[in-house]
């Protein structure tokens, strides 16, 4: 699919905003439209249309408690964020000058054995309660899938998710999965094991340059980041990080940031992608 | 068949919404962390959000998983919207799309655990709603009318590829067309969509005076 020419996305233009073209597809007219000089409005003009295909549905009440949830969580979000000094944006963006594409799902689709409706029914009961630990079980219900992957042999990873994929399965370890903060494509699991110990790998990764690092940091309950390790990351993409005698509580904030080198005592970077680790 | 053919849009659709002011200030207050701004955004659009995600999947518990993380992802991404690039209505429905088909997928992939699915997600688009201004004017009756008016084989293939967020090819295996045959049908589709879209702008406005008027800037 590389070396898409400008004709070729033009044709795939109608199966590309729709995402329906297949992935390899969809990678290459992206990569295309981020590079290509040349405008190509066949893509807004058709992506345009899409809203309207929605807008054709008659509006659905949604329940009152819905809302007061999302409410909530973004008040607990909100409080989380000022806890560790990360600003919120001060600006829109005005001018974008390239083609707004957000990122493919996080991770392949995982088998997912938790029924949704036990994660639905304790949100429904705790509708205030802070956000990190809705978010967590949701995200639980992922790991808990890729663990299961893991023991019945389906897609069992390979090479450096090894170790990761390995820890899942051990008992009482607690994951996190780890999710883009903004629209890169950046995502990767974290388990924090009994003893302290924590393995957390990360794909999609821009390169690192210089004394550049990545930096993982742990916010418990309540409480100010603490740096865990830095790695740096090459040509793959991927970084991983393997530390013990982290601190723990009983929910945890993790977060990965770019940071100019390992020296930092504090966030500076950007956040690349973040997780919640909950008992 | 005719190939599509892209024309530029009139001038009165191109431009900005007419409340591109107040929706860029909406998003201005989201991404300053104005819990205010998020309760408007969500008592505006909660209801399409819903009827999206309940479209898609099909299933009440889901649809509310979903809107939750599609109005707290804008919470987390409200910096990202681009004032330019369409209505925040369109971004939003877009992330609620995403996440619907995503939280689809992964219940399909948890039945098909023994048949070792691995289905890629394809990504998904936050293109710009380049038409607030329609927006503005067309109700989702007209809309509605628009979708019924294409060919039903058209109207298909956009439903499952939207709706269903099947790819051209699984749309191909699950109609049994050709897969030329559907990638034309959705070409066909979108485009005559959007002419019939235009259209209607066009009447809309030319029974508003206000419409005519912003029509001559």
């Amino acid at each position: 699919m590389a070396g898409m020419t400008c004709d070729r996305v033009r044709e795939c233009a109608p199966g590309f905003v729709l995402g329906a073209l297949e992935t390899d597809e969809m990678i290459a007219v992206q990569d295309h439209l981020d590079s290509c000089p040349k405008a190509h409005p066949e893509v807004n003009e058709l992506g345009g249309v899409l809203p309207y295909l929605a807008a054709s549905l008659e509006p659905v009440e949604s329940p009152a408690w819905l809302r007061q949830s999302v409410i909530e969580a973004a008040r607990s979000d909100l409080a989380s964020r000022r806890l560790i000094g990360e600003p919120f944006a001060r600006r829109l963006v005005d001018t974008p000058s390239e083609h707004h594409v957000a990122a493919p799902v996080a991770a392949a689709a995982p088998a997912r054995v938790i029924s949704l409706n036990a994660v639905r029914a304790s949100r429904r009961r705790r509708a205030a309660v802070w956000f990190g630990r809705a978010a967590a079980a949701a995200l639980i219900v992922v790991v808990a899938g890729y663990a299961v992957v893991v023991q019945t042999g389906v897609g069992k990873p390979q090479g450096t998710d090894e170790i990761i994929w390995n820890a899942l399965g051990q008992p009482n370890a607690r994951p996190a999965v780890l999710v883009a903060f903004d629209h890169s494509n950046a995502g990767g699991l974290a388990v924090l094991m009994p003893s302290g110990n924590i393995v957390v790998t990360v794909h999609n990764l821009q390169p690192t340059k210089g004394d550049e690092v990545y930096m993982v940091w742990l916010t418990p309950d309540n409480g100010l980041p603490s740096k865990v390790g830095s790695f740096t990351v090459d040509d793959s993409g991927v970084g991983d990080l393997n530390v013990d005698r982290v601190p723990t509580s009983e929910s945890l904030w993790i977060f990965v940031c770019k940071e100019p080198n390992s020296n930092v005592t504090k966030p500076t970077g950007p956040t690349i992608v973040s997780g919640t680790i909950s008992l | 068949m005719r190939d599509l053919e892209v024309v530029p849009l009139p001038m009165v659709i191109s431009q900005a919404p007419s409340d591109d002011h107040s929706e860029a200030e909406l998003m201005r207050q989201v991404a300053a962390g104005e819990i205010g701004g998020l309760e408007t955004l969500y008592d505006r659009y909660h209801a399409i959000a819903y009827a999206l995600a309940l479209r898609i999947t099909t299933e009440t518990g889901l649809a509310e998983d979903v809107v939750q993380d599609s109005f707290l992802g804008v919470w987390r991404n409200a910096s990202r919207y681009a004032v330019d690039k369409g209505s925040v209505r369109g971004w939003l429905l877009a992330i609620v799309r995403h996440r619907a088909i995503d939280a689809v997928r992964r219940q399909r992939a948890s039945v098909a655990i023994g048949d070792g699915a691995d289905e890629a997600v394809p990504a998904a688009l936050t293109l710009p709603d380049i038409w607030p201004e329609v927006a503005g004017r067309l109700d989702a009756e007209q809309i509605r009318r628009a979708m019924s008016a294409l060919p039903p084989a058209q109207r298909d293939v956009l439903e499952l590829a939207y709706f269903d967020g099947l790819t051209q090819r699984e749309i191909a295996e699950r109609t049994h067309a050709p897969l030329g045959t559907v990638k034309s049908r959705i070409r066909l589709g979108l485009a005559s969509l959007r002419d019939q879209l235009v259209g209607l702008n066009e009447v809309t406005m030319a029974a508003s005076p206000s419409g005519s008027k912003k029509g001559m800037a």
